[in-house]
């Protein structure tokens, strides 16, 4: 290679790191212009809206879709909010619930899925659905940091932060998907008729479970979870951990495990997988994993009673 | 070492550095790129390391006894040495289970039941590749079409190089060895070719490709409960999917070969562009089609036997270019698809003196591939079976579209790269030749825009299809 060759190799190197360095920064702060404005979607707008109500209410759901559907808050107090998200489990929880007030008097509800904490695979990623706020909220950067989840890229590369959800921002920016003040974040789940030939196809198809053969738990969802007992004990809040209701949920094993290391750790924990088991009624689900509308105001009803006592 | 990873951008700067510095002993070169080159295959799994050795090994050798012996029947005992020696490792670690498991059904079907033969066997990564690389080296050899290497290490960079190590390009003897055995030179064409053509096949691998895997694997691991809509816009993306990964890991391979001094040979070169099958198979995974042509459909007797043996060597090598694929029948009726077409569109073309269709040759050459990878991408025949028969029976209704970011995602860069596509297409220049149409200048602004596109959609899927293969 010929120092010409080795000069043109070096200038479109290094043109294209400024370039791109320049460009970065354009993306990033232009779209933390526009994304701090969207207050729906869960591209980042869901996340807004919790970070700007987080203190100001008294009731808040935390956990992934099934928490989201399942869970209408509002029964329980009309000044709640439910923010439930897709795809996530233990890690992401944690890391928002370290972000509240704790001198704030609140009920606080975790949605559990106990397999999450059976998973040996389980290495707490769902916490990169805040990525969106790396660098720009304290708390939520400090776990992120801390979970080895960021590539290290991404402190050179700053629009990394909105991979896959540029599009997702914009359309919310432009066109909202409804009205944020009226919305506390619970999303039930209607089945219309067509789709209720799909259900009731789903539901009679009679898939096989691969229970966890480890029954040991993964110390990375502990550690999240040891982290939310840690934060519940200097709070004025008062924590409920919740696993809601399954369409038959045949490895069980987890559930009795995890109910004792609950009992062990001093947190409230109540499970509600096979509450429905008996109910001959396909009414009640979306799916095997998800509660119709119908079913979720059924969950909601027996859950209020067990907990009115503690809020 | 996968090719979309942290290790591979550390990786190929430091070989690449450490290389030129030993520039002009090429010798030295070689010796770098193979150390490297098992490096490279070692952070999978070292052990399989020891079959390439014996691969090269054997090739190595029997290559020479192929030259020297001047007696025609002991030329052809050494070629079958390196036949069977490299089919069996390649049956052995490939095919071993599958046909145990076929034996075992056929004799279950006549009322014998078999014990399970199947054995628990890893299949090495890039056997497939490597094996039809060194193969068309001892058949060149013994057709006299090339000499045999006399130089060891030589040898083995040709059979391990890095970037073609594992998914190919598969390189042909004649193509590469020439390149390795002779002093080479980097200059700024090769250095911008090779850089776009890096950028734009990590654009299509990790941002289109594994975007439109999330809808399609979504699509097909409930495939009961989905209409033909829904399945046919989940096939269309996974159509677009395999090509984007493919030719994505193509671009790279290429692109990385250029930065060392080698130019390998076109992939890919717009499939979905073609009027035909015969034109799609001149333009699809070209290093293997045009593999099968020399050394499979020519050495059966390829046109030159009549027209009956011309159609049965047509389908023979369309079924065993399904099966190269994978140790399934559907690969297989992918292969008989594909050969059932050709052989139609043979017998077109020569009833009717035509050499290829009108523009509604586009739709009928998509229609048909769009068919094959149904099998190609189902688990197994029974899902294929009823996907096809969803469309067949008209079983559409509205769109399942799932999670909306997912699939807007995937729409619009699909659309990019189709356009992109399409944009070289009409330039009439080469994807390979493309960057030295820019200045320095303005090839930067493209790596760049490329790696925000990059930041702002890669997916964080780890491997490649051909993978598998």
């Amino acid at each position: 290679m010929d120092s010409k060759t080795t000069s043109k190799l070096l200038k479109i190197v290094l043109l294209s790191i400024a370039i791109s360095f320049v460009i970065d920064k354009v993306v990033f702060f232009g779209m933390n212009k526009i994304s701090d404005k969207v207050m729906t979607g869960q591209a980042i707008g869901k996340l807004n809206h919790f970070l700007s109500v987080k203190d100001s209410v008294d009731v808040l759901v935390f956990g992934n879709s099934r928490a989201n559907h399942h869970i209408n808050a509002e029964e329980l107090n009309p000044n709640s909010f439910n923010n439930g998200t897709d795809g996530i489990s233990i890690a992401y929880n944690s890391t928002l619930i370290n972000t509240l007030d704790k001198s704030i008097k609140q009920l606080v509800i975790v949605h559990i899925d106990t397999k999450n904490f059976f998973d040996d695979n389980y290495k707490g990623t769902d916490i990169r659905s805040l990525k969106t706020k790396y660098l720009r909220n304290d708390s939520i950067t400090s776990y992120l940091e801390q979970s080895n989840t960021i590539s290290i890229l991404q402190n050179f590369y700053y629009s990394m932060n909105y991979n896959g959800n540029v599009l997702g921002i914009l359309k919310n920016y432009l066109n909202p998907s409804y009205n944020y003040k009226t919305y506390n974040g619970y999303d039930p789940l209607t089945v219309s008729e067509s789709q209720e030939k799909m259900r009731d196809i789903v539901l009679s198809k009679d898939s096989e479970q691969n229970c966890s053969e480890s029954l040991s738990i993964n110390p990375i969802a502990l550690d999240y979870l040891k982290k939310i007992k840690h934060f519940s004990e200097e709070s004025s809040k008062r924590f409920v951990f919740v696993t809601t209701p399954f369409y038959n949920d045949q490895c069980k094993a987890d559930n009795k495990i995890f109910a004792t290391l609950m009992t062990e750790l001093g947190l409230n924990y109540f499970d509600y997988s096979d509450l429905f088991i008996s109910e001959n009624d396909n009414s009640l689900w979306k799916d095997k994993t998800h509660l119709s509308a119908r079913g979720a105001e059924a969950f909601t009803t027996y859950f209020i009673q067990e907990v009115k006592d503690m809020y | 070492m996968l090719f979309n990873s942290i290790e591979y951008l550390i990786f190929l700067p430091i070989v690449f550095i450490i290389y030129w510095l030993l520039n002009p002993n090429y010798k030295n070169q070689n010796a770098l790129l193979l150390i490297s080159s098992y490096v490279f295959y070692g952070w999978w799994d070292y052990r399989f390391l020891s079959l390439i050795i014996f691969s090269s090994f054997l090739d190595y050798f029997v290559g020479q006894r192929i030259e020297i012996t001047e007696d025609q029947k002991h030329k052809k005992r050494w070629l079958l040495v390196s036949l069977c020696s490299n089919l069996g490792l390649l049956a052995l670690f490939k095919y071993y289970n599958f046909f145990a498991d076929s034996f075992a059904i056929t004799m279950a079907a006549v009322g014998w039941d078999v014990n399970d033969l199947t054995l628990n066997i890893i299949l090495p990564v890039g056997i497939s590749f490597y094996t039809f690389q060194t193969l068309s080296y001892s058949i060149d050899i013994y057709r006299g079409q090339i000499k045999a290497s006399r130089d060891i290490i030589g040898f083995f960079t040709f059979v391990s190089m890095f970037p073609q190590l594992v998914a190919g390009p598969i390189e042909r003897a004649s193509n590469l060895i020439p390149q390795i055995v002779s002093k080479r030179h980097l200059n700024a064409t090769l250095i911008k070719t090779g850089l776009f053509q890096i950028f734009i096949g990590l654009f299509r691998k990790v941002a289109i490709a594994d975007n439109l895997g999330v809808y399609v694997d979504s699509v097909y691991a409930n495939h009961e409960i989905h209409n033909g809509s829904t399945l046919l816009v989940a096939t269309i993306f996974y159509a677009f999917q395999i090509y984007f990964d493919f030719s994505g890991y193509s671009d790279i391979a290429i692109g990385s070969a250029k930065l060392f001094g080698f130019n390998f040979n076109r992939n890919f070169n717009f499939p979905y562009f073609s009027r035909t099958l015969t034109e799609f198979w001149r333009r699809w995974h070209m290093s293997l089609s045009f593999w099968l042509r020399d050394y499979l459909y020519i050495s059966l007797g390829g046109n030159r036997k009549g027209i009956v043996i011309t159609y049965r060597n047509l389908m023979l090598t369309m079924l065993l270019g399904g099966l190269w694929h994978g140790s399934s029948w559907n690969f297989v009726i992918w292969g008989a698809i594909h050969g059932i077409f050709l052989s139609l569109e043979k017998y077109t073309f020569s009833t009717f003196k035509i050499k290829t269709f009108n523009s509604f040759g586009y739709i009928y050459t998509f229609i048909v591939v769009l068919i094959a990878w149904v099998f190609f991408r189902a688990e197994d025949f029974n899902t294929a079976a009823s996907i096809l028969s969803k469309w067949f029976t008209l079983d559409f209704g509205s769109l399942f579209i799932g999670n909306i970011n997912t699939f807007i995602n995937a729409l619009m860069l699909m659309l990019i790269g189709l356009s992109i596509d399409l944009k070289v297409f009409r330039s009439n220049v080469a994807l390979e030749d493309y960057g030295s149409k820019f200045s320095t200048v303005k090839l930067s602004i493209i790596v760049s825009v490329i790696i925000i596109m990059l930041c702002l959609f890669y997916s964080t899927t780890e491997n490649f299809i051909y993978f598998q293969f």
